[in-house]
């Protein structure tokens, strides 16, 4: 018997826009197909999909569509001042008829079945809540929905939104006195049958994260947009075992664990290289030393566990770590 | 310590196939429900909870009238949504007394139950199975119930180790010497593996049925998905010299019966030979005979685990199949709050 080569992937396929459709100042909602009208992938509320836009640009958007809907992938695209070039390249590059190369679906950000959900969305983090608030409905669960945004006319849905009407408050005018009294009125008192789903810009999640600090452990569930800053991180060279293939590498101080492991030809899953995605999670067999955990998808109870690390950007301090791969 | 793994009730899961329900009360278990059911005399499939509101007594004991099920031990007579309709005793019907109505659907010649919160049965997807039900196919299967979890069958359908020691003489020839790259696709709820076999004979009784010389080269394509729990499929196309394909689909329907045992029903479809009733019979036997020595397998490891307890386990790179699987059961409960 001779040896079997794994070469392991995530689903990627060409799509076709099939509607382009502006959905609020600076906002666009994409809706891909196959072209060949193949089902796409099964997905669940709160994931997110990679498109790769160019060979340089990959980025990650939230499904915004049905999960019933199996030839479907919906997503709503900022045109962000700030962007680093992902979503103005979707603004001015593409329309009705491009062709998009996606990779996924994937979820980090997954609705756990509850009888009460507090929902809180900034701009346009509200994509990933638009599928957990119909599943929260089809379970009849109670909910609410807090969305702020810069201004009605820059916040997308709302229309949709507006349907389920007084379990959707909304918050234009970046009011941040507004936004903090009535995340108070939302979530300053825990409550053991309720969970908090929050995507949006780092202030608000930051807001909700000191006020749910005191509400039982996995009660808040949060997706990031952006890597959090990483301040003086200092990269040294360390040991990594990797027991199923059943060899040792070094991670040099000016590699990831992830390039290495490839660089020995290993299969890994990787997407965003920047610790947001969570595609490259590995489970953590064995530590010795420190791991330097620096991704924003894991909380910081689930870095105090080393259960997983994201090796595209974690690494360990010193000594040497034991992974599952 | 306990090897049970809980059963995911957010699937569509296939406990019968439609010939097998008609206007007779079936009881089948399901995720650990007792389930029965029939069909309503316009042909409608109803799943309906398997036990009276009044006391502990299955209503596929009872007997089937018109659209309704009488209780055999106390006459409460239910309508196919589950409610209550009569009781022999009384005029009215006491508040609360129903039982649980499962949403069902037929699709491939399969009759699909919602074992799950009701209202996301709509969010979920039953897996296209065509060549169960089409023309263009001859199937022979066999329905077995196995003393072992939904998962352990899983990870033996998604072990590419494993096919040359459980079953060499069936295996393509080229699997024990030269195994291709083997390639894995995930998703978020999927699963898929494939590989290209090089040009080498076909396994004997394949070669025998096709009528093929034991020694022409065939080009093998094998697929294998993981679509969800309640099933897993394996393709295995093969291409002769002169471009002519002949397709095998083997369809592995996992029904959780509680947490340590499963109903298997497999299948295996053939788009050559069709409607040939000696080939059925010859196929019957080679996959009846290849099944039993499967699930003997997965009942012993079920056994280990309930004796023993889930020990540590060594991973290897082609393992990366199965521990998907997992994964994506373990989400699926995760997401259940089970």
């Amino acid at each position: 018997m001779t040896e079997t080569e794994t070469r392991l992937r995530e689903f990627e396929s060409d799509l076709v826009v099939e509607s382009y459709e502006v959905v609020a100042e600076d906002v666009v909602a994409v809706t891909l197909v196959h072209p060949q009208g193949e089902a796409l992938p099964a997905w669940t509320p709160g994931a997110h999909i990679d498109l790769i836009l160019t060979p340089e640009i990959t980025r990650q958007y939230s499904l915004c569509g049905s999960p019933a809907d199996a030839h479907r992938f919906t997503v709503g695209i900022l045109n962000a001042p700030n962007s680093r070039g992902g979503s103005r390249h979707v603004h001015e590059a593409v329309s009705t008829g491009s062709v998009i190369r996606i990779r996924g679906p994937r979820n980090h950000f997954p609705l756990v079945a509850s009888p009460r959900y507090v929902f809180i969305a900034g701009g346009i983090g509200v994509t990933p809540m638009l599928p957990m608030i119909a599943e929260a409905e089809a379970a009849r669960a109670e909910w609410t929905l807090l969305y702020g945004g810069r201004s009605e006319a820059s916040m997308a849905f709302i229309d949709q939104l507006r349907a389920y009407g007084d379990r959707v408050t909304l918050l234009p005018g970046n009011d941040v006195a507004l936004m903090s009294a009535a995340l108070d009125d939302r979530i300053g008192t825990p409550r053991p049958d309720t969970l908090v789903y929050t995507c949006g810009p780092e202030g608000l999640l930051g807001a909700v994260e000191a006020r749910c600090a005191s509400w039982p452990t996995g009660s808040l569930h949060l997706e990031r947009f952006a890597a959090k800053a990483t301040e003086g991180a200092v990269d040294t060279e360390f040991e990594v075992e990797l027991a199923r293939t059943g060899i040792t590498i070094t991670v040099p101080a000016d590699r990831s664990i992830f390039d290495a492991v490839q660089d020995h030809g290993i299969s890994v899953l990787g997407s965003c290289h920047e610790g947001v995605c969570g595609t490259c999670e590995t489970v953590i067999l064995g530590v010795d030393g420190e791991v330097d955990h620096r991704d924003s998808v894991l909380n910081d109870e689930e870095k105090a566990s080393n259960e997983s690390m994201m090796i595209c950007v974690s690494r360990c301090r010193s000594g040497r770590l034991t992974l599952d791969l | 310590m306990s090897a049970a793994i809980p059963v995911p009730r957010d699937c569509w899961y296939a406990p019968a196939a439609s010939s097998e329900v008609g206007r007779e009360l079936v009881p089948v278990r399901a995720a650990g429900l007792p389930v029965v059911l029939y069909r309503t005399e316009s042909g409608a499939v109803v799943a309906l909870e398997d036990r009276c509101a009044h006391r502990a007594y299955p209503l596929s004991a009872g007997e089937l009238i018109g659209d309704t099920v009488r209780c055999g031990l106390c006459g409460f007579v239910y309508g196919p949504d589950g409610q209550c309709i009569s009781v022999p005793t009384q005029p009215h019907v006491p508040y609360g007394a129903r039982v649980a109505s499962y949403p069902v659907q037929e699709a491939d010649g399969l009759v699909w139950v919602w074992l799950g919160e009701p209202g996301r049965a709509g969010l979920h997807r039953i897996p296209d199975l065509p060549w169960l039900d089409d023309d263009g196919w001859s199937t022979v299967s066999g329905e077995e119930d196995v003393l072992a979890s939904f998962l352990l069958l899983h990870e033996n359908f998604a072990d590419v180790t494993q096919v040359p020691f459980v079953a060499p003489d069936i295996a393509p020839s080229v699997l024990g010497s030269t195994p291709p790259p083997l390639e894995v696709v995930v998703s978020e709820t999927s699963v898929s593996l494939h590989r290209d076999f090089p040009p080498a004979p076909l396994p004997e009784w394949q070669a025998e049925i096709v009528g093929c010389p034991p020694d022409a080269p065939y080009r093998t394509e094998q697929s294998g998905f993981f679509p969800s729990p309640a099933v897993w499929v394996d393709h295995w196309d093969a291409q002769a010299a002169d471009g002519t394909w002949i397709r095998l689909r083997f369809t592995h329907l996992v029904t959780p019966i509680d947490e340590s045992s499963s109903r298997l029903l497999w299948a295996v479809s053939r788009d050559f030979a069709l409607g040939n009733r000696a080939v059925d019979q010859y196929l019957g036997g080679i996959f009846t005979d290849y099944y039993e020595r499967v699930i003997d397998a997965m009942e012993i490891a079920q056994e280990v685990l309930e004796i023993d307890g889930p020990g540590p386990e060594v991973n290897v790179n082609a393992d990366a199949v199965g521990l998907k699987v997992r994964e994506i059961v373990d989400a699926l409960l995760t997401a259940e709050g089970a």
